[in-house]
């Protein structure tokens, strides 16, 4: 279990899986912006709780709460870092605040982990790599890129395969020094990378065989085209973006403790 | 009319010293469907690479003579000219698909062309139609098996709409059902579209029967050429060690004992139709006893009641990433047996293996070596009892020289080095390399290398030897002598254990056969009782050896199809004859 559990693709049919990566990116961006905005614990906590709404709908919540299982650790070494050093250096005289700015910094932490989640979960690498051609980027890079999240799996199935083969001849990895730990990984780093050439020598062949740079005009299967979601997403961003300057340029953000009758 | 052409082709790699082919003149006609083989090595898929300009585009080298495809000098046009006529299929199904859905790999090269969208959409649906994968447009490569990939790989060059289409071993890493589907659907292509086929294949029993005309190469030239019957029953194709059909060598067996069949037959259900014919021939008024007893070969299982090397106690396995590999599986292997583990891709062999010498732990149950339970000692540990030599070589070939990588597991185990060095001797005469002990192992061909990481696994002289899909890729006489070498290791003690869909060679063994599906073990016993058994073999993916194909085809004669090889089959037969003639055969 760890927190990139939630940036592995899922493919489940939903709306959220439909719309546009583009705008979906920028929605990320808006995100990210308005969580670094703010370092109060109030408005950071709003927005990871309205984050929630689009979890469901786009029905990977499963992914989510383990991505965030796996984030507890960094949350709480985040939380812990930032309390001590704020208790001794911060200038508080109570607790209270303390743990509130913590509090509210691992809350910022873990909206970003959320709304970058929400990106890669519902975002396939192949639209991914259409938003960036369409975005301008030259086939050759978003074609390297596609072709290269393509390949991950295979080669970690590999490279598992390849630390078996050669524990099954007596290579234990784990025993031995740092140094000798280190030169025991050159009998799977060597078969790693003489297959990878392999397989880039046989991948090329196949891409000549299927008409590889025939014309510099070449067309794509799909095309990007904006829908009422997209549209929605987009409004909602902006609007977002907006209200959030306007609350802190002119709203003061009342601290929790303050609410809370002493 | 042709659509290829060739003359006094002569091809040499930039790194080669002699030429992988010399002087190849072939004319291919529109329409044909051609088989190319021929001993690993002898210039198939160098050939191949000629089709569509591969070579000399891709490949530098020296190419000489005269080459025409589609009316067009290969060495004149673009390879991308040649993408729209002739299409390429790949060996391994993994390396030829890019894209990260099924649909869109289809349209990969459709798109390189800039046709317009409609037009790839609609050629995509059609492709996927045709090839039957039109259920999986969405999925990832990654989630398809084997013979679903080369199925995509198909597609995708056939979306092109190619006159030729050109696959170089496209079955090796599958198995027999699987192989046989993706035969159907190129016959289809050629029958229905009159696509113009030319299939490299080991395989001949099985893609025999769809070809026209048989193309045999040797050390670079091609020694026969002709239809299929001709090619199979001359004295050049035994000699030069092509994996001749089932029904054909049947057909010889019995005309040296002076039985004639009459014709040459390529495909069991021939074989059994000329059968029947000479037997009602030869006793045409006397009709058959139904409850004639066959006398079924008798194998020895002595061995098993000794004392057991191997016990796997009710084991459950189940990936980190969820997937049950194995769902309750208990079996023992005594000292000294000879197991085949059978099944599909996905059954769950390699991981049952894997826990033989510990590199997997059981989820639940336990695994003893020599009673002691696996989860207690190190994979080093039992690695020195139990020898796995895995399915590609080159995962685990990584030293300068041949005797480095075989002296590399010696060094691990701590053997001094007088121990070492003779050990190093050892491996590598009984397997034929020492000529190469001072060469790269990255320089020897693909049975060389496999040879290697073999060797690498003897020279520490495991009690019990695991081997992982030994058979892919290699041709019929290398397998022979892979077979050779497994039964005299295991005549002088050995446990051997193989990991295998490849159905023929185990016929031919004859091992005990563990039959696996699903995680479960489905069938564990005699070969001749797991082997002849349609319905079980269907389960695991499997078909029943040609030999007892031929047999089951005269099931009404009183043959219970018990014989999983030729000889047995003959065997049978000529007794039969006896019986029923009343005539010695000599």
């Amino acid at each position: 279990m760890s927190m990139f559990d939630g940036f592995k693709f899922r493919r489940v049919s939903s709306p959220i899986h439909r719309l546009d990566p583009r705008v979906k990116f920028l929605y990320v961006c808006v995100m990210f912006g308005v969580a670094v905005l703010f370092i109060q614990l109030i408005p950071l906590l709003v927005l990871f709780l309205i984050q929630l709404p689009l979890i469901i709908v786009a029905r990977v919540q499963r992914e989510w709460v383990r991505s965030m299982k796996g984030s507890v650790l960094f949350a709480v070494m985040i939380f812990v870092m930032n309390a001590v050093s704020l208790y001794f250096y911060g200038g508080f005289e109570s607790i209270v605040p303390v743990i509130e700015r913590s509090l509210a910094v691992t809350i910022r932490f873990l909206v970003l982990i959320e709304s970058f989640s929400i990106f890669f979960l519902t975002t396939s690498p192949d639209h991914l790599g259409l938003a960036l051609e369409q975005s301008g980027v030259p086939y050759d890079i978003c074609f390297a890129f596609t072709t290269a999240v393509r390949f991950v799996p295979v080669l970690a199935e590999e490279a598992q395969t390849i630390i078996d083969a050669q524990r099954a001849r007596g290579l234990e990895l784990e025993k031995g020094n740092f140094v000798s730990r280190v030169r025991k990984y050159i009998p799977i780093l060597i078969p790693l990378i003489v297959s990878a050439i392999r397989r880039s020598l046989e991948l090329a062949e196949a891409m000549e065989s299927r008409a590889w740079g025939a014309t510099a005009k070449r067309t794509n299967l799909y095309v990007l085209k904006m829908s009422r979601g997209d549209y929605y997403l987009l409004a909602a961003s902006v609007l977002m973006l907006a209200f959030s300057l306007y609350v802190w340029f002119y709203v003061p953000i009342p601290s929790l403790s303050d609410l809370i009758p002493s | 009319m042709e659509i290829i052409k060739t003359e006094n082709l002569t091809y040499t790699y930039p790194i080669g010293k002699s030429p992988a082919f010399s002087e190849v003149s072939i004319t291919i006609n529109k329409g044909e469907f051609v088989l190319l083989t021929g001993p690993s090595g002898c210039g198939k898929t160098t050939l191949c690479r000629c089709f569509n300009g591969l070579i000399p585009h891709f490949y530098s080298g020296k190419l000489e003579g005269e080459i025409t495809v589609a009316g067009m000098n290969v060495t004149e046009h673009p390879i991308y000219e040649f993408a729209q006529h002739v299409g390429l299929v790949f060996q391994n199904p993994e390396n030829q698909l890019f894209a990260l859905s099924v649909e869109k790999d289809v349209a990969f090269g459709l798109e390189n062309l800039g046709l317009p969208r409609e037009e790839i959409r609609e050629r995509v649906d059609w492709a996927l139609e045709v090839t039957g994968i039109i259920d999986l447009r969405d999925r990832a490569p990654y989630e398809l098996s084997g013979g679903q990939q080369q199925r995509v790989a198909i597609a995708s060059v056939l979306a092109m709409k190619p006159e030729v289409i050109v696959l170089d071993e496209p079955t090796s890493f599958l198995d027999p059902l699987s192989a046989k589907k993706i035969f159907e659907v190129i016959s289809g292509l050629n029958r229905n579209f009159g696509i113009t086929i030319i299939l490299v294949e080991h395989r001949l029993d099985l893609a025999a029967r769809y070809a026209d005309r048989i193309i045999v190469m040797n050390d670079g030239r091609i020694i026969l050429d002709g239809e299929p019957r001709e090619v199979f029953n001359s004295e050049e194709a035994r000699v030069v060690g092509v994996g001749i059909p089932r029904a054909t060598q049947l057909y010889q067996i019995l005309k040296r004992r002076g039985l004639d069949l009459g014709s040459v037959p390529i495909t069991s259900d021939e074989a059994s139709k000329m059968v029947r014919k000479v037997l009602t021939h030869l006793a045409p008024s006397k009709g058959f006893p139904t409850n004639y007893e066959v006398s079924t070969p008798v194998l020895s299982t002595e061995r098993r009641e000794s004392k057991p090397t191997i016990q796997v106690e009710d084991v459950y396995y189940t990936y980190p990433n969820g997937v049950e590999a194995l769902r309750g599986v208990s079996l023992k292997v005594s000292e000294g047996e000879f197991v085949a583990i059978m099944g599909q891709n996905g059954a769950g062999k390699t991981t049952l293996v894997k826990h033989f010498n510990g590199l997997l732990k059981p989820t639940k149950g336990r695994v003893l070596i020599d009673g002691v339970e696996t989860g207690s000692v190190s994979v080093a540990r039992l690695a020195r009892k139990v020898g796995f030599v895995f399915q590609n070589p080159d995962h685990q070939l990584f030293c300068e020289t041949v005797e480095k990588e075989v002296a590399f597991a010696l060094r691990n185990f701590g053997f001094d080095e007088e121990t070492t060095r003779k050990r190093v001797d050892w491996a590598l005469n009984i397997l034929d390399l020492t000529e190469y002990r001072r060469v790269s192992p990255f320089m020897l061909s693909g049975g060389e290398r496999k040879r290697v990481a073999l060797a690498s696994v003897l020279a520490w002289d495991p009690k019990i030897l695991i081997l992982d899909e030994p058979t892919i890729g290699q041709d019929y006489r290398q397998k022979e002598r892979l077979m050779n070498f497994i039964m005299q290791l295991n005549a002088q003690g050995k446990t051997v254990i193989i990991v295998t869909h490849d159905i023929e060679f185990v016929a031919e063994c004859k091992p005990r056969v563990i039959l696996m599906a699903e995680g479960k073990i489905l069938a564990d016993g005699e070969p001749h009782r797991i082997l002849t058994d349609p319905n079980l073999l269907e389960r695991a993916s499997l078909t029943p050896p040609e030999a007892s194909q031929i047999l089951m085809g005269l099931e009404d004669l009183g043959f219970d199809g018990r014989a999983i090889e030729v000889y047995e089959v003959s065997k049978l037969l000529l007794e039969r004859l006896k019986v029923n003639s009343g005539v010695e055969t000599p």
